[in-house]
């Protein structure tokens, strides 16, 4: 679990009054945090990174927008996942409508990955079936897996109990699973 | 504790350490359930390496940028709001006074034309107490013309003087018919000069049957 998910109630409410008052200093405290693991969720969703920084830019304003309806009832840190998750899907969704934007980076050369040991041909493979999966089982993979959220943290993000988000990773595992050899 | 090949769903699907030592305990006997295994953490351990990390300055800089911009927009449309409430305010009063003046315009409108009949009414009975006076002047004409009478003179006089009055009292009224003053000053001239022709047209007849 990364720092930014042990955020304390009151900062919560500090950073979505800044958020709502549209506080330079908060925004850039919120971009510090959570930035990196937004851009990555976004990039794993979407596949590029300019439709990735398109994706938390919007993230961005429109939580300046509903700030002020923020109630405290889930953390800020999955909150703001919630309001990324969902733009990435009108971003699918409108890309769905007129495929020719915006295509699929296989290996985007700026792009850093945090470990090379595993071989490139894999995680092309992996990023081609993850690409083919419904909205949803893609996002719990996507955050359990690649981003190692718990069940718990997606289930709260995805309003969904912690045993389905589990079953849905295990069903779309299995799926990879029997793809996996075929696609090396 | 055994775990047969059916059974490794279930140890896959809760995923937890424990499951999983369990899961690879069994796969080390079992081909079947190594390769499935196998697969398995392969995706997992591929997954793992799958965050993405690349540096973007303008990020914020574009995110702090649109945000001003939205928040001076939001300021601008503030001002304009007022700007139009304050303008449909005006009109609404604007609209409000000319319909309230226009009524009141109306008003004065039908008040002046039954101020006009009124007037009419009360010219034509001069009118005709002109006429009726004018008639009785005449009746009255030949006694005042052969009488040397010292009462007759005076009446002549008098009579004389209530004609300057009257005419002045006309005067005034035709500058402004409305005086109701000059009016009731006309009305008791006349009524006096009725008054005198009235006395002198008796005083004839008397002197007559003298």
């Amino acid at each position: 679990m990364r720092r930014e998910d042990i955020a304390v109630p009151d900062d919560d409410h500090r950073l979505a009054a800044g958020c709502a008052a549209g506080d330079p200093l908060v925004f850039e405290d919120i971009y510090r945090r959570f930035g990196g693991r937004l851009k990555s969720i976004a990039f794993n969703h979407l596949g590029n990174p300019s439709d990735a920084e398109d994706a938390v830019q919007e993230t961005l304003l429109k939580a300046h927008r509903s700030a002020s309806s923020y109630s405290g009832a889930s953390s800020f840190s999955t909150w703001l996942h919630r309001i990324l998750i969902n733009t990435c899907y009108d971003l699918m969704r409108k890309r769905k409508r007129r495929p020719e934007e915006s295509p699929i980076d296989d290996a985007p050369a700026a792009i850093g990955r945090t470990a090379v040991a595993v071989d490139e041909t894999k995680r092309i493979a992996l990023r081609r079936l993850i690409d083919r999966l419904p909205e949803q089982r893609r996002t719990v993979f996507t955050l359990f897996e690649i981003e190692g959220l718990s069940h718990s943290e997606i289930g709260e993000i995805l309003n969904i109990t912690e045993g389905n988000s589990k079953w849905i990773l295990f069903a779309t595992k299995k799926d990879l699973q029997k793809q996996w050899k075929a696609s090396l | 504790m055994t775990i047969r090949c059916e059974q490794i769903d279930d140890l896959l699907l809760e995923g937890d350490p424990f499951s999983m030592a369990e899961a690879v305990k069994h796969a080390e006997s079992c081909p079947t359930c190594h390769e499935t295994l196998a697969a398995w953490n392969d995706i997992a351990a591929t997954a793992r390496t799958m965050t993405a990390e690349w540096q973007s300055d303008m990020l914020l800089p574009r995110v702090q940028h649109l945000l001003r911009e939205k928040t001076s927009h939001a300021q601008r449309s503030r001002l304009w709001q007022i700007a139009a409430a304050i303008i449909l305010t005006i009109s609404i009063a604007a609209t409000s006074w000319y319909a309230v003046r226009l009524g009141s315009h109306d008003a004065r409108f039908d008040e002046d034309i039954l101020r006009v009949a009124v007037l009419d009414e009360v010219e034509q009975a001069e009118k005709s107490h002109v006429e009726a006076i004018e008639r009785l002047e005449r009746i009255a004409a030949p006694t005042l013309e052969h009488s040397d009478a010292a009462l007759m003179v005076s009446y002549k006089e008098k009579l004389l003087l209530l004609d300057d009055a009257i005419a002045e009292c006309e005067a005034g009224i035709a500058q402004n018919r409305q005086n109701a003053f000059l009016r009731k000053q006309l009305l008791a001239m006349y009524s006096e000069k009725q008054d005198t022709l009235r006395q002198i047209v008796r005083e004839g007849r008397d002197a007559t049957r003298r």
